[in-house]
């Protein structure tokens, strides 16, 4: 038994803990946070980390919720969100996903996209191409009124058509322009996808202009 | 006498943790640097708006959306920064601070201040390649989501804030 | 997520240093060994065994086989002690054994089993740093001759005569020990 209760005390401590490491440095940590929350995000943090999630993103959202006021348990509850989210996202995306495309993906989930959706629009897409700015364009539209599903639809219709970023760049600013004058949210993303992916024309058609 | 030798040894539990102090101190260094060099650039043209002396100094400005032009010599090497510009119109503002995951959400030494040039807010600074999420800090108390980029979509501490894509390939 | 050697060193030549946490996590007890043998003691060991991470960060991007991240560490390792100065043995010193390696071992007396341990670390103090190096290498690590030259620098030739004549004083040594 006891040699048990000493194997297990072994695995927790190789674990380690990536946020007690970061604590030892920054000490905004340790000055900021008491040490309930402390101890709830190294736990959080380490079993992310023991998942394979990458920690950093959720070493950000601790410094954003620092830096916005917000109490020990609100930034407990966004931290534990956003390694459910990455970890969703990990399951769909597999491990050709980088950090910053699960970073850009639980973004997407968090507002609202189905990770599964995203899952599809990485297989579409093949493994060269990075959906890093995809789908944080995605949440974008999401966050500003257009449906998931037209979302959606407008984002992999773009990358299935081969848009570049700079494309999916220029989708996203005439979406808000759009919706700012007073546009449906809905009617914006799919007008301006259609307008996104049209082909350029073929060069025997030019010769006949 | 080899399976004697052969035998596990385990370091100290703290080795990984020393060695990552070390780590980290090489990346912050290497960070730093980057800055400090390009804000010793920015420098010898004081007095003049930050996105100015960005021009005067041949660095190439982005605007805030976030892609860059894909030219050889924008397109950043994996784990370098590159130069963004973060633009803010407030008229009535006092003081503006760009505050982010690309510092840490730092707000004292490390916020990015913006500089005023009759009501536009600007500051320019290397950002590394990632996602980044960011956001204005204006007058010190007030967070403002930078009009011209993507949405984050957290509303996690009630406060707005965008999106910054920096990418290191062509695609 | 890939965990790959090549994934992790992409990703923190990516600009994402926490991921070099693996590469450590992978590599620490498997070269803490060589260290130790090595250098004769733990704390040098673990010394020369950090530097060699740091050094290994520092120079990442020059690492031309990042699937090979491992052994390109090693020879930085290897580099690392022997520039590591002079192996000191410390009588009575014990190291931390891997509980499930302990549990298995033979069933001598757990003191008796501490004592070859310290027979054997004496005996490999007392061979040249060369020779305790191409032992260690070939014996312990059973790397082929090859790899041998490749993060030695050493010529084949050169490294079977150090293993061949550190067998030769070991022997020598150890069968002093059980006469004694």
């Amino acid at each position: 038994m006891r040699m048990r209760t000493a194997r297990s005390l072994l695995a927790v401590l190789l674990v380690g803990s990536a946020f007690r490491s970061t604590e030892a440095q920054d000490p905004r940590l340790s000055n900021r946070l008491d040490a309930p929350t402390r101890k709830a995000l190294s736990a959080i943090v380490d079993s992310a980390r023991a998942q394979g999630i990458p920690v950093e993103p959720l070493m950000e959202k601790v410094y954003q919720g620092l830096a916005m006021g917000a109490d020990g348990s609100r930034i407990v509850v966004a931290v534990r969100s956003l390694t459910l989210e990455m970890g969703n996202a990990h399951r769909v995306l597999g491990a050709v996903a980088t950090t910053d495309e699960l970073k850009a993906a639980a973004s997407a989930v968090h507002a609202g996209v189905p990770a599964v959706e995203l899952g599809k629009m990485k297989k579409q897409s093949g493994l060269r191409r990075s959906l890093t700015l995809p789908f944080t364009v995605l949440a974008d539209i999401v966050s500003r009124g257009v449906p998931v599903a037209a979302a959606t639809n407008a984002i992999k219709s773009l990358v299935g058509a081969g848009a570049k970023d700079k494309d999916i760049s220029d989708f996203q600013r005439n979406v808000s322009v759009d919706i700012e004058k007073g546009a449906q949210p809905a009617a914006a993303a799919e007008t301006r996808a259609k307008g996104a992916v049209v082909p350029p024309p073929k060069a025997e058609n030019r010769e006949h202009e | 006498m080899v399976q004697e030798l052969q035998r596990p040894v385990r370091v100290d539990d703290s080795f990984d943790r020393r060695v990552m102090v070390r780590v980290r101190r090489i990346y912050a260094e290497r960070r730093h640097r980057g800055i400090v060099g390009w804000l010793a650039a920015a420098a010898n043209v004081t007095r003049r708006p930050a996105w100015a002396a960005a021009l005067a100094a041949g660095v190439v400005a982005v605007v805030s959306l976030s892609v860059l032009k894909k030219s050889p010599s924008t397109v950043p090497a994996n784990g370098q920064a590159i130069p963004v510009q973060f633009v803010l119109v407030a008229p009535d503002a006092h003081s503006v601070a760009v505050v982010g995951d690309f510092n840490n959400w730092g707000l004292n030494d490390t916020a990015l201040v913006a500089e005023n040039h009759d009501g536009v807010w600007s500051v320019s600074a290397p950002v590394h390649t990632g996602v980044h999420r960011y956001a204005f800090l204006v007058n010190g108390k007030q967070w403002v989501a930078d009009p011209t980029a993507p949405r984050a979509a957290d509303d996690d501490f009630g406060q707005p804030s965008s999106a910054l894509v920096v990418e290191a390939s062509t695609q | 997520m890939d965990s790959s050697d090549a994934a992790l060193v992409a990703r923190v030549l990516h600009g994402e240093v926490n991921a070099y946490s693996a590469l450590v996590s992978r590599y620490r007890d498997k070269y803490a060994r060589y260290a130790v043998h090595m250098l004769g003691n733990r704390e040098d060991a673990e010394e020369a065994l950090q530097d060699a991470f740091t050094r290994a960060y520092r120079s990442l991007a020059r690492c031309e086989d990042p699937e090979r991240f491992g052994a390109w560490l090693f020879r930085i390792l290897v580099n690392r002690c022997r520039t590591s100065g002079a192996r000191r043995v410390r009588r009575g010193q014990t190291f931390v054994h891997d509980e499930t390696a302990l549990l298995n071992a033979s069933e001598e007396h757990p003191a008796e089993q501490t004592m070859w341990r310290e027979e054997i670390e004496r005996a490999l103090g007392e061979l040249s740093a060369d020779q305790r190096e191409a032992f260690l290498l070939k014996y312990v690590e059973e790397l082929g001759y090859d790899e041998m030259a490749e993060i030695t620098g050493v010529g084949v030739s050169a490294l079977k005569m150090r293993v061949m004549r550190a067998c030769d004083r070991l022997r020598v040594l150890l069968r002093e020990v059980h006469s004694a």
